[in-house]
């Protein structure tokens, strides 16, 4: 991945033409940023399929940001619940009601804050994991390298759910704990990205400049390679967001989460026990596992189009 | 401990060395799947499904559970609970001691009909007139199912082992404990001398085993009788075979003393998952499902050739507290709340709970709210707290208690303890038990609108924090037995373990003087009127402490296949339940249903229709998939 749409290392030419001779180079950069993120979004819009996906990702965001106002805490309360249990979809409850006679329209929305948050926080954590292991890894190279990617290696052959599980169940249980889970078991695949792409831009010769210049080892992991693996590390992070969403619904149906907390893989799991599956209750699964296939798709087709914008090469199909 | 009061479907209770539960398999299905890998598993799946199809075609039906392969009746019944062991010296759960009831006789044992005691092995049973030497004259007719007699030196050599070896008395040892000497003078007498009376001697729920297996066994604490198949037994069935959380074989024993079951064989079939049980019993691969959830058996009971049983249990739901974990040598342990040991700060929680509100939303109903440790089935020594006795719901009386008691709101609203933080309780729960995630939420919101915090620990594994005293209250339950001395007996004084490092049989550690002199008083109390009023007042003096609070008696809700099962015996019989009966009264007496039932052939007839349908879609969706295969390649090219 190539590329120079964010900010470039100093080596690179300047993108933009420099207009007169006035402006300090703080500005130049910073208009140069405002440039390449105009251009970044014109070329987004181009992706339908992108643009279809961020829109559902707002959607969903200000749904979860605003359900406090909308629903309000009181929607998780059993002993205040407003419905007789399992009450079918009707005009007062547009989803029916779960066990508790809780509303499930209220609960899908106040469960989408779980879920996007460990969702976001975990693919952070996992990414932020993965970034720092292979840049170190690509850089350093030597013995340092060969522990850090057997390790690594170690990882990504483990099955990430198996290992999620089991650190989830020696862990208490907690909303920390599931974000922990999700993020030290599923960071492998960026680490493995991030090294090939820190290899490739060490391998330039600015670098080997910025040494002889007296760069120190921070100094072009910082300032250098960080840059320039970025790009890659923001589209990393998109997709992972979509996963970890994923992962943290599979394990709040396991019955890993927290179980006092209202999410979506926790309303699928307490469908589950209630006996729903069998009993043809519809209106207990279907809004969940819709709502979690919707926002994982969303995250995918965002984190597609980002990926195609910022490396061309990778020629995917719009 | 056996059937007298087993630990229920989830393995409750913290007694006994096996008492937790083991750690259920999770449905590992995994909802993540790069979508790629989607066609190719439905490829595969068309390809396995077209495979089965042609298996099961019209020509060559299926085979029905209820009439397996060769003609065999077989009785499947879906059971979720993980077996701790085989062995009738240390198995104390409810499936595992369910299975022994069916592959060993007991001296006595208990009518379907009302809990009288009828004859077992024993045909009849007298005492002495100072009542400490029982004599109990020994059936001839019954065998091993080697072919050996059953004999009053079986019954002698089983009652001698648990006195002599502790690892034999690990689940039943409290029966012996005041036994002075057993003997079998002839093969058909067996006689029990006693220290002091013992109002339990028609009531010993210890399974007799062959002692010419049972005496080459080395280590009684950790031979756990799974290895040798089929297992020498005298029941109605013998245990052929034994899979950990996978399957209990077992064949019908022909030569059964009381009569032969109509059925050939019967398994135990394992669902971890409560939804699978019941898709299996809908599709009748399992004749038998129990423990249902309010909206399965709702749904059940609309769906025909399926019976619901919905009757009263003989189990209690309660919240138990930690008084404060200790040894029998006095050392303390664990760390439990010490505001807990505050009586009015347990009473006040009591108040805070409302039981009523517990029976409607989380049992819907298919149970009775909590007042005594008994269930009312056993109306004998069932117990209610008189009004003003009575710790019922009253929020305001609650918190005016706890002010009372020196725990009052700080600013924030929270009650603060005498070390000045707020209290916050953590509250043990069993993962698997979907009630007590729901209770735990209204306990959540009860007592926080008190001021005080709970955490919902919720293990697979209670067994390790509650045996060490690591918890402030937990979720507990057990069956009661018609005789109830076992239940009662777990929260003396004597069932506390030795020292810290021992497992004794309490429940959860509580040690009242008054309680024990009562249990000591009713054990030795022969007149039933006199023993019955004893037992009342135990439970009273329980309540009082407010250790126990029992908040429900949640009903037995099981469901099975009218064209498998034709009819099948519930204890008692008028209304009772059939898994987990004190006896064998329901696997001994099922009927299967007429070998050809119209609703077979109405079955088998959907399932062809079903089958040609989804070979039909499938052959589509095959012939669409190497369209677009087809197209895609020619893309690529």
């Amino acid at each position: 991945m190539t590329t120079d749409t964010t900010a470039a290392g100093p080596a690179e030419p300047p993108e933009t033409p420099v207009r007169g001779g006035t402006k300090s180079p703080r500005a130049l950069a910073w208009e140069r940023r405002r440039h390449s993120a105009a251009r970044f979004w014109r070329q987004y819009r181009t992706h339908r399929a992108g643009v279809v996906g961020l829109a559902a990702l707002v959607l969903f965001a200000l749904l979860a940001l605003t359900a406090p106002l909308t629903v309000g805490a009181d929607v998780q309360s059993v002993t205040d619940a407003p419905g007789g249990p399992m009450e079918e979809p009707s005009g007062e409850f547009w989803l029916g009601t779960d066990q508790f006679g809780r509303d499930l329209f209220g609960l899908v929305l106040w469960g989408s804050r779980v879920s996007l948050l460990v969702g976001l926080l975990a693919a952070v954590l996992s990414v932020l994991i993965g970034a720092l292991v292979g840049i170190t890894a690509g850089h350093f190279r030597g013995w340092y390298a060969t522990v850090v990617m057997r390790v690594t290696d170690w990882f990504l052959v483990m099955p990430t759910l198996v290992l999620a599980i089991a650190l989830a169940t020696v862990m208490s249980r907690s909303l920390l704990t599931i974000i922990v889970a999700i993020g030290v078991t599923s960071w492998p695949t960026t680490a493995r990205l991030v090294r090939a792409q820190t290899l490739a831009v060490e391998s330039r010769p600015y670098i080997e400049r910025a040494r002889a210049l007296g760069g120190g080892h921070g100094h072009v992991m910082t300032r250098h390679v960080l840059p320039n693996v970025m790009p890659l590390v923001l589209a990393q992070t998109t997709l992972m967001i979509s996963s970890s969403i994923l992962s943290e619904a599979t394990l709040a149906f396991l019955g890993l989460g927290d179980p006092t907390l209202v999410s979506w893989g926790g309303l699928l799991q307490d469908a589950r026990e209630a006996g729903a599956v069998s009993s043809g209750n519809w209106w207990y699964l279907v809004p969940p596992g819709i709502a979690i296939a919707v926002v994982a798709l969303a995250f995918t087709l965002c984190g597609r189009a980002v990926e195609s914008v910022l490396n061309p090469r990778l020629g995917v199909a719009r | 401990m056996d059937t007298r009061a087993q630990q229920d479907q989830y393995g409750r209770g913290g007694p006994g060395p096996r008492a937790g539960r083991t750690r259920a398999p999770r449905l590992t299905r995994r909802l993540t799947r790069p979508l790629r890998s989607l066609r190719l598993t439905v490829a595969a799946g068309a390809a396995a499904l077209a495979l089965t199809a042609g298996l099961a075609t019209p020509l060559n039906p299926a085979p029905q559970q209820a009439r397996a392969d060769d003609g065999k009746k077989v009785l499947t019944v879906a059971v979720a609970q993980s077996m701790d062991s085989l062995s009738p010296f240390l198995a104390v759960r409810l499936v595992s001691t369910s299975v022994l009831r069916l592959t060993y006789e007991y001296l006595t044992g208990y009518s379907a009909k009302d809990n009288s005691a009828v004859p077992g092995l024993a045909t009849e049973w007298t005492a002495s007139d100072d009542k400490l030497t029982w004599t109990y004259t020994i059936r001839s007719d019954a065998k091993w199912s080697d072919g050996k007699p059953v004999t009053a030196e079986d019954a002698a050599w089983t009652f001698n082992k648990m006195m002599t070896d502790a690892g034999a008395a690990t689940a039943n040892g409290s029966f012996v404990g005041n036994f002075r000497e057993v003997t079998a003078p002839s093969p058909t007498k067996l006689v029990i001398e006693l220290k002091k009376p013992q109002a339990t001697m028609a009531a010993l729920d210890v399974p007799i085993v062959p002692k010419h297996v049972w005496e080459k066994v080395g280590d009684f604490s950790k031979f756990n009788n799974d290895k040798d198949f089929p297992i020498v037994g005298d029941g109605p069935f013998v245990l052929t075979g034994y899979k950990a959380d996978s399957y209990v074989r077992l064949k019908a024993n022909k030569s059964f003393w009381r009569g032969a079951p109509k059925f050939d064989e019967l398994v135990f079939k394992y669902y971890k998952d409560g939804d699978a049980a019941v898709a299996a019993l809908q599709k009748g691969e399992v004749s038998f499902v129990y423990n249902l959830t309010p909206a399965q058996s709702a749904a059940l009971k609309k769906q025909e050739n399926i019976k619901v049983n919905d009757a009263p249990g003989r189990r209690f739901y309660a919240l138990a507290t930690n008084p404060g974990a200790r040894s029998k040598d006095g050392q303390e342990f664990g760390d439990g709340d010490p505001s807990l040991l505050d009586e009015r700060v347990r009473h006040a929680l009591f108040m805070a709970v409302d039981r009523k509100t517990i029976v409607d939303k989380v049992f819907q109903g298919h149970a009775v709210e909590g007042k005594g440790y008994i269930p009312p089935r056993f109306d004998t020594y069932h117990w209610e707290p008189s009004g003003d006795q009575e710790l019922s719901y009253d929020p305001a009386a609650a918190a005016k208690l706890l002010d009372e008691a020196g725990y009052r709101k700080n600013a924030a609203g929270k009650r603060v303890g005498k070390d000045g933080r707020p209290l916050n309780y953590r509250v043990l729960c069993h993962a698997t038990d979907p009630n007590d995630k729901a209770v735990g939420k209204y306990l959540e919101e009860w007592w926080g609108d008190l001021g005080i915090g709970i955490t919902l620990d919720c293990l697979d594994n209670v067994t390790d924090p509650w045996l060490a005293g690591e918890y402030d209250l937990a979720f507990d339950g057990w069956s009661v037995n018609p005789d109830p001395d076992f239940v009662l007996s777990i929260h003396t004084c004597a069932a506390l373990p030795a020292t810290p490092k021992d497992t004794g049989a309490t429940d959860n550690f509580i040690c009242d003087e008054k309680y024990d002199g009562l249990y000591d008083r009713q054990l030795a109390e022969y007149d039933p009127a006199k023993r019955a009023d004893l037992v009342k007042q135990m439970q009273s003096r329980l309540y009082d402490t407010g250790y126990m609070n029992v908040m429900a008696y949640p009903n037995a809700v099981e469901a099975y296949r009218t064209d498998q099962i034709a009819s099948i015996t519930t204890m008692p019989e008028a209304a009772g339940n059939i898994f987990g009966q004190d006896g064998y009264w329901s696997w001994w007496s099922a009927q299967p249903a007429g070998s050809d039932g119209s609703s077979g052939s109405g079955g088998s007839t959907g399932v062809v229709v079903g089958i040609v349908a989804g070979v039909v879609v499938l052959a589509g969706a095959a012939g669409l998939l190497a369209l677009r295969r087809r197209s895609t390649a020619d893309d690529r090219e």
